[in-house]
């Protein structure tokens, strides 16, 4: 059956908000951690899984799939929530966030079904995705690699080694998307080391950028859909979106960049995250 | 593992009796039989000898430039797609400055990289406390999953590298700079890795050495063996995996143990037979390597002798351990 432009719309709308309930719930069997990156990253993911990768989750190795790289590791409980429900890995697995020998931690393990690179220190996924992309030139293989960045994260001057060589080479393969919540870990990036004017330092650097809302779902597709936006250059995607999106109480505040979760907050933040069918009238 | 060596070939003049170049010849070699490598470059083209390398396979090199963070993330991202990655940089910086790059992206994920890492030690002696690594065996050796090679002379080097076709995982290989070592290896036999090479016997004291102090460790040998002191020489050139039997057997066999290496006496050669020995079989030892000081500038070979990595320091841990 062909799928209109409006129902895979509101297909990927139900899967972030399905990726915030199960961020949530990794996040209370777990006791608490990044909600709010992980939150603010939900609808690129779903977005990306269940519109614009191509991917086998049954064969997560197969050397033709496109590569995604979480940079910003933290948001580990989204990408987890992203591969149970793409069917990478068991959905039981996100009941054992954090637990003793779980597959399923903080940030990111290569050794789980879907993750290719071990981040979460930051500065690192820029310059792992520019290799994942020379590896696909030098194979003559079609793959795309692309990279979710932090904007906080961007403070390591790492990254800046990779932007630079990867519009040297120009990796049109190549696209890095930038979760621009505004907040990093101790209160707002622009108050901590400001990272403005961010557009113009990526295309001063040599790449096509996009500034998109990240949690407008069209216009998430639609960057998606038109790479690379430029065939000589790798593409940045600035997607601006809020930190803790979806639960009142967890929006635009560092305090939930990582925080506790119990019981009580889990099911005040389910209460938000319901699908529009399920809401009680009000 | 082994590596048969290659018949007919001007690699060794091309080498000129430095690691480094025999490093960038041997990439010859596996770019010829191995089409899954790939070099990358942190703007260190001639310190390797790799321009002939990039000649020929133009398409499998990339230049990074002064950016050894990159040279280790874009290695490891190339070998997750099944690519062999070959880093060439010096290794003070690729091991300090990119050290949780290497300790991530290449040892944590499990990436198959090598790293030749040239400069090593106080090889650069002029170039002052910046551009010496007598640290990196203590960081390399700390991290799970990585080999880590000190060839001693040219063949070493040039068969340790090719050794690495068979290697499954991270590598670190020590290279000098623009220091030449004499031959010290026999060119006929086989690189093995993870296994110390006898180069002398004698059961009086036995001298533990890699990378340049092998040549150090044979002239002290051969001047004690005068005195009528017989001092076996065992040229450690695989840091890890780490030849435990050799050590325990010339602790068993000898009354002392000298180590003697080209780096700071915290955490290298000598540090990983005194953690052996220490539990295993607590032997008397002495340990000849860079003491806890950044050294002065100046050209390689006085700055050995100045640090007491010398073969008359040699023997006298030799000497004093048989008193």
């Amino acid at each position: 059956m062909h799928e209109t432009r409006e129902t895979l719309l509101v297909r990927l709308e139900s899967e972030a908000r399905r990726i915030r309930r199960n961020v949530w719930r990794a996040l209370r069997a777990g006791g608490g951690g990044h909600a709010g990156g992980s939150c603010s990253a939900a609808d690129i993911l779903a977005a990306l899984y269940f519109h614009r990768l191509r991917i086998r989750p049954s064969e997560p190795d197969w050397p033709e799939r496109d590569r995604f790289v979480l940079s910003k590791g933290h948001a580990n409980a989204a990408l987890g929530a992203v591969l149970a429900q793409a069917g990478f890995i068991d959905d039981e697995v996100l009941d054992r966030f954090y637990a003793f020998e779980s597959p399923f931690g903080m940030h990111p393990d290569i050794k789980v079904p879907g993750v290719e690179m071990c981040t979460g220190a930051l500065g690192h996924g820029l310059a792992v995705a520019m290799g994942m992309a020379l590896g696909a030139r030098i194979q003559k293989q079609d793959f795309h690699t692309f990279v979710m960045l932090g904007d906080g994260e961007l403070h390591e001057g790492s990254n800046w080694e990779a932007a630079m060589a990867a519009a040297h080479y120009r990796l049109a393969n190549l696209t890095a998307i930038v979760d621009f919540n505004k907040i990093s870990q101790s209160g707002r990036v622009a108050e901590i080391v400001g990272i403005d004017p961010l557009p113009d330092k990526w295309r001063a650097f040599g790449w096509e950028v996009r500034e998109i809302d990240g949690h407008d779902m069209a216009q998430v597709v639609d960057a998606l859909d038109s790479l690379p936006l430029d065939p000589d250059r790798p593409t940045a995607i600035l997607a601006h979106t809020v930190k803790g999106k979806g639960v009142s109480f967890a929006e635009n505040t560092y305090v939930w960049h990582s925080n506790s979760v119990n019981d009580e907050v889990y099911a005040r933040a389910l209460g938000e995250l319901a699908e529009p069918h399920e809401r009680e009238a009000p | 593992m082994n590596s048969a060596v290659p018949a007919a070939s001007d690699w060794r003049a091309r080498s000129a009796n430095q690691t480094r170049l025999a490093f960038g010849q041997a990439l010859l070699e596996i770019g010829a039989r191995e089409p899954r490598a790939v070099v990358v470059s942190a703007d260190t083209q001639d310190l390797l000898g790799i321009r002939t390398f990039i000649e020929r396979h133009r398409e499998r090199f990339i230049e990074v430039g002064i950016a050894e963070q990159n040279a280790i993330g874009a290695a490891a991202g190339l070998a997750t797609t099944g690519l062999h990655p070959y880093v060439c940089a010096y290794a003070p910086f690729i091991t300090a400055r990119s050290m949780e790059q290497v300790r991530n992206d290449v040892a944590y994920a499990n990436q198959r990289v090598v790293i030749g890492a040239a400069a090593s030690g106080i090889s650069l002696g002029v170039a002052g406390g910046t551009h010496h690594a007598l640290e990196d065996l203590a960081l390399m050796r700390s991290l799970p999953n990585m080999t880590v090679i000190v060839p001693a002379d040219v063949d070493e080097a040039y068969k340790a590298t090719l050794a690495t076709l068979d290697i499954d995982g991270p590598v670190y290989l020590r290279l000098g700079g623009r220091t030449e070592e004499p031959s010290v290896s026999d060119p006929e036999a086989p690189f093995r890795l993870g296994r110390a090479v006898q180069l002398r016997p004698g059961n009086d004291v036995a001298v533990i050495a890699c990378g340049a102090l092998v040549e150090m460790a044979l002239r002290a040998s051969d001047a004690l063996k005068r005195e009528g002191i017989d001092a076996r020489v065992l040229n450690m050139h695989t840091i890890k995996p780490f030849d435990r039997d050799a050590v325990l057997a010339a602790a068993a066999e000898t009354r002392g143990i000298v180590t003697a290496e080209e780096h700071h006496l915290t955490g290298g050669l000598g540090g990983a037979v005194a953690e052996l020995l220490a539990v295993e079989r607590p032997t008397r030892m002495r340990m000849v390597g860079m003491p806890d000081t950044f050294a002065m500038v100046g050209p390689t070979g006085p700055l050995r002798a100045k640090y007491g990595m010398s073969a008359e320091a040699i023997m006298d841990a030799c000497r004093a351990l048989l008193r």
